[in-house]
């Protein structure tokens, strides 16, 4: 059967080379039947795949054409190219809507002025390098995701080309930089996002949506806590699905490597489309979050709002800064509006 | 035109201005040295400048612990960025036939993504905690700022390029370096030259005087 295969397909091209010649003498054509139809209608046509005999050793080698790589092609501009754009923009527009009817979330009695050290230099180092690294393989991989779609009608083939090697590349020598962040991070936040007593509580009332009493909250709320694990659990099944993709030298096959596109591309899009909703509530959706982040301190009047079981411990430990003691620390003399929040 | 003028007058511009302005500034430093020390000698200034261009590469066992971060990812951007500049095909092969007229063995591609995450890594580390740590804020200057981000382009250019198909990739890591290269002599990167010999000076002025630091 082998023999018969090699011999057909040699004479392939021959049989190809020969039909424009027929069309111009007969237009109105002629019917034969090409023998390579029933080769490839017997190879792509199976349920499973086809193994031959060959001396090229090799994962799948012996395999002439992958009907499932076929299938995965299919799936792949049917599903998450089509639907990941709808995704993204409808988190934007609940985010968009959500700030137009609620506005800033405020802090009752505004901010006091008064800090309490959230995170250490460390911390946040650890922070934003995942959230810089994280920016970047997504901005990149969106490009080599969407981009034969959204990007080849706006700037044509040879920008788009362009564009996606730089990208490829670049993904692929940053994805291992965001794996290491992520382990950095287990070593960092685990302990203190342990779930806890009181965090169900947080859930059911919708984090403060539902209702109009205050939900109580420990250092990290169940929000916070939740967002940490699906960011390492999915950070872990995407860097690791990134690695079998961009190592194929570990004799995984095409049907592990598909099913390793497939997570890594739907997990990164439901990373993304969660990360956009934490950028809105650590910057302009809460007022007094970015803090934590830039300075590493918070207002006290935030903690109560957002962290009372928190609040409770930081005043037990006179671990609260006054106005002057925080602008101290920060190498500048109190400004008049500091001054301002701290008497109000 | 654009790739003409980057390979051609401004790689010399910028060639020119990098080896003309690291000779002046290592001169400067030579012809301003301090006055000759009159005073009778309580050790060797020899001994103590080698000792303490080693005994720096460690940090001190008291201060080690608190800077633990900084001196891994130190290591790590400074380490990676040797390796890239000196040992990566690329760059062995430019050497070889622009400026040097010979080569060595580069390392393999694998240690060449290696050598380039190490470096990417440490820098990203390093940035940010200029940038988050209060007292480094404070003491950091713009020029220290521009000095990382130029850095970083380079880097990143050279990255977007490691498929090397497209040559407008290849010319915009070009021209990123030739910026490198005639902000290098006026700015703090200028450690890479003198890092020895500031090492050097400092130990000798302790070992003369016999302090053991």
């Amino acid at each position: 059967m082998p023999v018969v295969l090699l011999i057909v397909l040699l004479v392939l091209p021959v049989a190809n080379a020969s039909t424009p010649q027929q069309h111009k003498d007969y237009p109105q054509g002629v019917s034969s039947i090409s023998p390579g139809s029933d080769l490839w209608r017997e190879v792509r046509q199976r349920d499973l795949p086809i193994s031959g005999i060959t001396q090229v050793q090799g994962v799948e080698s012996g395999v002439l054409i992958n009907a499932e790589g076929d299938r995965w092609a299919r799936f792949r501009i049917e599903n998450p190219v089509r639907y990941a754009p709808l995704v993204l923009l409808a988190v934007v527009a609940i985010l968009v809507l959500f700030y137009a009817l609620r506005g800033k979330v405020g802090i009752e009695g505004g901010l006091s002025g008064r800090m309490v050290k959230r995170f250490t230099d460390y911390e946040r180092v650890v922070h934003w390098t995942l959230a810089l690294v994280f920016l970047y393989l997504a901005l990149t991989g969106l490009i080599l995701l969407l981009g034969r779609t959204l990007l080849i009608p706006l700037f044509g083939h040879q920008v788009f080309s362009l564009l996606a090697s730089a990208s490829k590349e670049s993904h692929n020598l940053v994805g291992p930089i965001f794996l290491v962040s992520l382990i950095m991070m287990v070593f960092s936040f685990a302990r203190r996002n342990i779930y806890e007593k009181g965090d169900l509580t947080w859930l059911l009332k919708g984090g403060g949506f539902i209702g109009k009493s205050h939900v109580s909250g420990g250092f990290f709320n169940m929000g916070e806590k939740s967002w940490y694990w699906m960011v390492i659990l999915i950070g872990l099944a995407i860097s690791i699905s990134g690695l079998i993709l961009v190592l194929p030298n570990f004799d995984q096959g095409r049907v592990i490597m598909a099913i390793s596109h497939v997570v890594h591309v739907f997990g990164a899009i439901i990373l993304i489309a969660v990360s956009l909703g934490h950028m809105y509530m650590g910057s302009i959706g809460t007022e007094g979050s970015i803090e934590a982040m830039k300075s590493g301190y918070v207002d006290i009047n935030w903690v109560e709002a957002h962290h009372d079981r928190w609040a409770r411990q930081v005043k037990e430990n006179d671990e609260v800064l006054s106005v002057e003691e925080f602008a101290r620390l920060h190498g500048r003399k109190p400004e008049p509006a500091d001054n301002a929040a701290g008497q109000s | 035109m654009i790739e003409y003028l980057i390979k051609g007058p401004f790689w010399y511009f910028s060639l020119a201005v990098f080896c003309i302005g690291v000779l002046w500034q290592l001169a400067r430093i030579v012809f301003t040295a301090g006055k000759t020390d009159l005073s009778v000698a309580r050790g060797s200034a020899t001994g103590g400048a080698w000792r303490n261009i080693f005994s720096r590469f460690v940090p001190h066992p008291e201060i080690a612990p608190r800077i633990r971060m900084q001196v891994i990812a130190g290591y790590m951007f400074h380490l990676g960025l040797f390796a890239l500049l000196f040992f990566a095909a690329p760059h062995v092969h430019f050497l070889e036939n622009h400026l040097l007229g010979f080569g060595w063995t580069p390392m393999p591609y694998w240690a060449f993504i290696v050598a380039a995450q190490f470096a990417f890594f440490g820098l990203i580390l390093l940035w940010l905690r200029r940038m988050l740590n209060s007292v480094s804020r404070l003491i950091s200057t713009t020029g220290d700022h521009i000095a990382a981000i130029l850095t970083f382009v380079v880097m990143l250019t050279g990255c977007l390029a490691l498929g090397e198909g497209f040559p407008a990739l290849n010319l915009l890591h070009f021209f990123t370096v030739e910026l490198l290269m005639i902000y290098f002599p006026f700015s703090s990167l200028m450690h890479a030259f003198t890092f020895i010999p500031s090492r050097a000076f400092t130990g000798a002025w302790f070992g003369r005087r016999g302090i053991d630091a």
